[in-house]
């Protein structure tokens, strides 16, 4: 078994974001980190390779120099090797291009299992896993909360999360994709043993013009902010003056 | 008169279970029928399943709109590959210039494939249709909604899903009853096959009944608060609590409480959202709630822009003094009689 997962730096909510003056970009202040619902999948492939003799768990990123530290968090997680698409910072990445640049790298890599997050908290498209599936030519599930491998038998079965709390159970071939949900697990904490390999494990770096990059499919028009922050009543005063506020509005409508 | 199959430019493809649209779909329907406003484009839906013709007719004669039904054994229940696969000829022939598919899990599922398949673009999660001149761009909200981002397609075909809870359920008049054929499909399917459906784990929360909802999110900060959130349920006859998909990750409440798009979609009279800070899946899952109080810590928090009421605080020590408060007004209530 060999097993890729693709992580994502988001930037850290506690930093700001602001529409960028050409209003095709947003700048960021603050600190960049690891995506969770990737975390998520990464914890997902360590887990799997406790289960079973695994040959390799690779981690993947796309992204600027930066994404150098999201890569080695997922080092420290447990994986076997870190490969970074070097890819310049710009407006408007798709997730096609994305998807291309790693099935790109992953078609030669000969991967059985490739795991990526069900989307990215920033840009929450819930494209890239798909994508690459489809350009590899492999099966896919999105929004795994659940899994079983067969590695002898070649197969895998999954449950994915639809609506109303329901699952939809499925049977693939390997090689296959899955996009993980989040609370399939609960993601570890560093090992230090592991922290300590990880600070001067070599990671791979591929710039992403050598790799298949193609043409545009949708852009930006513009990112403009929400119209009205809110058309709702803001309620004042100090804490007992809202809870007494809160209490009056509730029993005039006949709620309370 | 109504044109042939050939010169339909959109192509809605419905979800059922069992033969029964979604809400997702009706909503998706209402977004076609804005964007055919916009660009003078008629529509057909494509519907799949194991035997789909009787409910075909009937979706035509309740719409008004041309339908191509497509029949296989493999087509019982979703799956990505049968569904690729059987869409791959009908589509060739419609050469449609928008795909347009419920953002669900059907959705989210099959149109990053699509896209590629047929080599278009793909926006998702679209919430509105803006028109400039003879084009259009499609809203998405992005960074939990603090950002919304105006998209344009790029190619001659796109694909698109449609968020939740974004455009009302489909309730038009129809006109003359829409074209129905039916295609039988022999495709062969051989790396994914989907077993079946496994049925939520039965729980004593019913949200749907529930006159007011009380939610928990991660604001919550930790397990032992939760009991306020009970508490302050309590003092309303039809209540339960929910939560958002963060609070049940964390373990604090069961997934069976979960409200959004893999959750559960409600709306209650009341809805009063406890350090939730309102994620586009959450939203799209309680947004029709007749009224709803947000509290939260963050005056930015994305929960803000759909409530009615707006509290700034930390729930910790709020939801104490709602209830305190309440005890003393009732009191008094009752000593004044």
């Amino acid at each position: 078994m060999k097993i890729l997962v693709c992580i994502k730096e988001v930037p850290d909510s506690e930093g700001t974001i602001r529409i960028n003056d050409s209003c095709r970009r947003i700048d960021v202040e603050g600190p960049y980190r690891m995506n969770r619902f990737d975390e998520f999948a990464l914890e997902e492939a360590l887990r799997i390779g406790e289960k079973m003799p695994v040959q390799s768990i690779d981690t993947l990123s796309v992204g600027p120099a930066r994404a150098e530290s999201t890569i080695r968090k997922g080092l420290e997680m447990g994986a076997s090797r870190g490969i970074h698409i070097l890819r310049e910072e710009s407006d408007d990445i798709s997730a096609f291009e994305t998807a291309s640049l790693i099935a790109s790298f992953a078609r030669n890599e000969g991967y059985n299992l490739i795991l990526t997050g069900v989307m990215a908290e920033d840009d929450m498209r819930s494209q890239v896993g798909p994508m690459i599936a489809e350009i590899l030519g492999y099966p896919s599930a999105s929004s795994v909360i659940h899994e079983e491998i067969d590695p002898e038998g070649g197969m895998l079965f999954a449950e994915r999360e639809i609506e109303g709390g329901m699952r939809e159970c499925l049977e693939m071939k390997l090689p296959a994709l899955l996009t993980i949900q989040s609370g399939i697990n609960r993601p570890r904490y560093p090992a230090l043993s592991n922290v300590l390999r990880a600070r001067n494990q070599e990671i791979t770096t591929i710039p992403s013009p050598t790799l298949q990059q193609p043409e545009k499919r949708e852009q930006i028009a513009r990112l403009r902010y929400p119209e009205t922050p809110s058309k709702g009543i803001v309620l004042g005063g100090n804490e007992r003056e809202k809870a007494r506020a809160l209490i009056g509005i509730l029993h005039e409508q006949s709620i309370l | 008169m109504k044109g042939t199959m050939k010169q339909k430019q959109i192509a809605l493809i419905a979800e059922h279970r069992h033969g029964v649209l979604t809400p997702g779909t009706l909503e998706t329907l209402s977004f076609v029928r804005e964007l055919e406003r916009a660009l003078s484009l008629t529509t057909v839906i494509i519907i799949l399943g194991k035997s789909i013709e009787d409910r075909a007719c009937d979706i035509a004669g309740m719409t008004g709109t041309d339908i191509i039904g497509i029949e296989g054994e493999d087509l019982e229940f979703y799956n990505c590959e049968a569904y690729l696969a059987a869409l791959e000829q009908p589509l060739v022939e419609l050469n449609p210039t928008y795909v347009c598919i419920p953002h669900s899990s059907m959705g989210y599922d099959l149109a990053p494939r699509l896209a590629i398949r047929m080599k278009a673009s793909c926006i998702t999660a679209v919430e509105k249709i803006g028109k400039e001149g003879n084009s259009v761009t499609f809203s998405r909200s992005q960074w939990n909604g603090k950002i919304i981002l105006e998209m344009e397609s790029l190619s001659a075909r796109g694909i698109l899903t449609v968020l939740p809870g974004s455009w009302p359920k489909f309730d038009e008049k129809p006109g003359e009853r829409g074209l129905v054929t039916t295609n039988h499909t022999a495709i062969e399917v051989n790396k994914s096959r989907t077993i079946g459906i496994k049925g939520a784990k039965r729980t004593d929360i019913d949200l749907a009944k529930a006159e007011v909802i009380v939610s928990a999110g991660k604001g919550l900060g930790s397990e032992e608060n939760l009991s306020l959130i009970y508490k302050l349920s309590k003092l309303f006859p039809k209540s339960a609590v929910g939560a958002s998909r963060a609070a049940c990750d964390a373990g604090w409440l069961d997934h069976g409480h979960q409200i959004g798009i893999t959750g559960k979609i409600v709306s209650p009279k009341l809805y009063i959202a406890c350090g939730i800070s309102g994620s586009t899946q959450h939203i799209a899952g309680m947004k029709g709630s007749h009224m709803v109080v947000a509290i939260n810590t963050d005056p930015a928090a994305s929960i803000f822009t759909v409530a009615d009421y707006c509290i700034v605080e930390d729930i910790a020590t709020f939801i104490p003094c709602v209830i305190e408060n309440y005890h003393d007004l009732f009191s008094l209530h009752k000593e004044s009689q």
